[in-house]
């Protein structure tokens, strides 16, 4: 069992050393490794390393890590596993702010900004549509989660075709579905403080999720505050997600696939789902990030597209395999 | 223990119950019978502190029972509610340690010494050592209610709350399940149970408590209920009495 708690980290430091080591220009190990050990030096292969790969590696595995946190916690709060960080209207929310932005001729550095912004704003309508009593009703937050998410991808559409110009549409559509394509340092720096404080929320929530494994009125019986718990849960899943979604725009599949194949590995003892889930999720989005920048070097594969190809065969493989087998 | 005064209850804003009145001593098993929908789940709920009483009080100890912080409460009272399956796959063991969430601070994310005590202790009881290590959702449901019962038991509460513990299970296995909370009176903690199976009930309750009428018809050891025609009155049908071999009074409908 601890071996097995050990493959998601070892996972996350593979992806990370492919990460650094393929881009557009080859760089020979030998220089990767110098350009690591001294990061104040100033040569070619040193700045590629720095200033290019490193934040991006970085800001992929925030993505990852921080969607499939939001994704474990959301799928226990709910014990649903067809639950995905995306149904409580977070990345809708961003899309359309995103959308709106762009049709008005918004700055483009702006725009993480604005699509955490909203991406928060759709996650506190949806969650306040959840609400009964002084907790969240899962079916709720299910329904109105779906209902605002269709009701914003509908408006960006009709923003997308009102539009008719080219530059808006190919930059909404690198947000649809999902991109680091020219991320950095500052937009690391802008979406970290969120995603470190969702999940050091996460963490609190570590005794919750265990506990509500066995039902809400169980839970309930056992002593759990029901609805502190959730308003927690969905507090934390939805900083980290808006935090992807600032950087990323709308990656799929992580927050969805990553918890499931984290459970295969360490089980669903939330102590270790966690942080196997963070890790994985980090693992598969920086080695899909690697893929996305490399394939078609110098242009880029947009990462959710590459999440989709190489992600869910894995997922199908795993996942349904080992189902057939029990 | 815990005592309820001129409690009235209301479930989806309709009165269901009036003027209970009631009050469970150490060591006493009570058997809650009425007919569907009679309010045996709320009573129970009430009881556990998920409802709030829309007259009149229930206390545990002195103190109302919706009003104490939940894991104070949980320390006293274990709820075992019929609740939705579980999704995901579960050990027996970690189930029966999930007892333990209200003695444990939140800072701390696994079991103490005292904890692994209580669990150990709550699995012997419950005679389940022969699958503490398989996976929850594969066993049978007598199994299951008897993991149910150990995580209330390593839950360490003297009042247990069950809610018809024995639906689903057959007759040897129900017999045993109930034989098993009837040990754990014998150490003090009172149980309230909701059941069905009147004749059941009869054979292992201190007291039945009879709901009918949307109130509390009676609260009695099971001979003198099963004998008046309150039964009869709550149920809205004509019993048939009649003798075990060993003296007990057995009630069936009348044709």
């Amino acid at each position: 069992m601890i071996l097995r708690r050990l493959i998601p980290p070892l996972a996350a430091i593979l992806a990370a050393g492919a990460g650094l080591a393929v881009g557009g220009d080859a760089l020979p190990l030998a220089q990767i490794v110098h350009a690591l050990a001294h990061p104040h030096a100033r040569d070619i292969a040193h700045t590629i390393l720095w200033q290019l790969r490193m934040p991006r590696v970085l800001c992929a595995a925030l993505v990852g890590a921080a969607l499939a946190l939001a994704g474990a916690q959301l799928q226990g709060m709910l014990r649903n596993p067809l639950v995905d960080p995306y149904l409580i209207g977070t990345s809708a929310g961003a899309a359309a702010a995103i959308a709106v932005a762009l049709a008005f001729g918004v700055a483009l550095s702006l725009l993480p900004a604005l699509g955490f912004v909203g991406g928060l704003a759709a996650s506190l309508l949806v969650a306040a549509l959840a609400r009964r009593g002084g907790g969240i009703d899962a079916t709720r937050l299910i329904l109105a989660g779906v209902a605002i998410s269709a009701l914003l991808a509908a408006s960006v559409a009709l923003l997308s075709v009102l539009a008719r110009s080219i530059s808006f549409q190919l930059t909404l559509q690198a947000w649809l579905v999902g991109s680091l394509a020219g991320r950095g340092w500052n937009d690391l720096r802008f979406a970290l403080p969120y995603a470190v404080v969702g999940a050091l929320v996460a963490i609190g929530n570590i005794r919750s999720l265990d506990a509500l494994r066995i039902g809400d009125l169980r839970a309930r019986g056992i002593g759990l505050d029901i609805e502190r718990a959730q308003w927690s849960i969905l507090g934390s899943a939805t900083l980290l997600t808006a935090a992807a979604v600032s950087l990323a725009g709308m990656v799929g599949f992580v927050g969805l696939i990553v918890p499931h194949l984290a459970r295969r590995i360490v089980g669903s003892d939330a102590r270790a789902l966690l942080p196997a889930s963070a890790f994985l999720g980090a693992a598969m989005a920086v080695a899909a990030d690697a893929i996305a920048r490399s394939v078609i070097a110098p242009r880029e594969l947009p990462l959710g597209i590459v999440l989709a190809f190489a992600g869910i065969p894995i997922f199908i493989i795993i996942y349904l395999r080992r189902e057939h087998r029990r | 223990m815990i005592r309820a005064r001129g409690l009235a209850l209301e479930r989806g804003g309709r009165r269901v119950l009036d003027e209970i009145d009631f009050e469970l001593r150490p060591g006493e098993f009570v058997a809650v019978l009425g007919p569907n929908g009679v309010g045996k789940t709320t009573l129970l709920r009430a009881c556990a502190g998920f409802e709030v009483p829309a007259e009149g009080t229930i206390e545990l100890d002195g103190k109302a029972v919706h009003r104490l912080p939940v894991a104070r409460r949980a320390r006293h009272i274990a709820m075992l509610a019929s609740d939705e399956l579980l999704a995901d796959e579960l050990r027996v063991r970690d189930v029966v340690a999930i007892g333990r969430f209200p003695h444990r601070p939140w800072w701390k994310f696994s079991a103490d010494e005292e904890d692994e005590r209580a669990i150990a202790a709550a699995i012997a009881a419950t005679h389940i050592e022969e699958y503490v290590d398989r996976v929850f959702t594969h066993l049978s449901s007598g199994e299951q209610q008897r993991v149910w019962i150990a995580m209330a038991l390593a839950q360490g509460a003297p009042l247990l709350l069950l809610d018809e513990p024995t639906t689903h299970l057959d007759v040897r296995v129900a017999h045993n399940v109930l034989e098993l909370l009837r040990e754990r009176t014998k150490n003090g903690t009172s149980v309230l149970c909701v059941l069905h199976d009147i004749n059941e009930a009869a054979s292992v309750a201190d007291r039945v408590l009879l709901l009918g009428c949307g109130r509390m018809l009676a609260l009695a050891p099971p001979d003198e209920v099963l004998a008046s025609s309150l039964l009869d009155e709550a149920y809205g049908i004509a019993m048939h009495r009649a003798r075990t071999d060993d003296g007990r009074t057995i009630v069936v409908p009348a044709h």
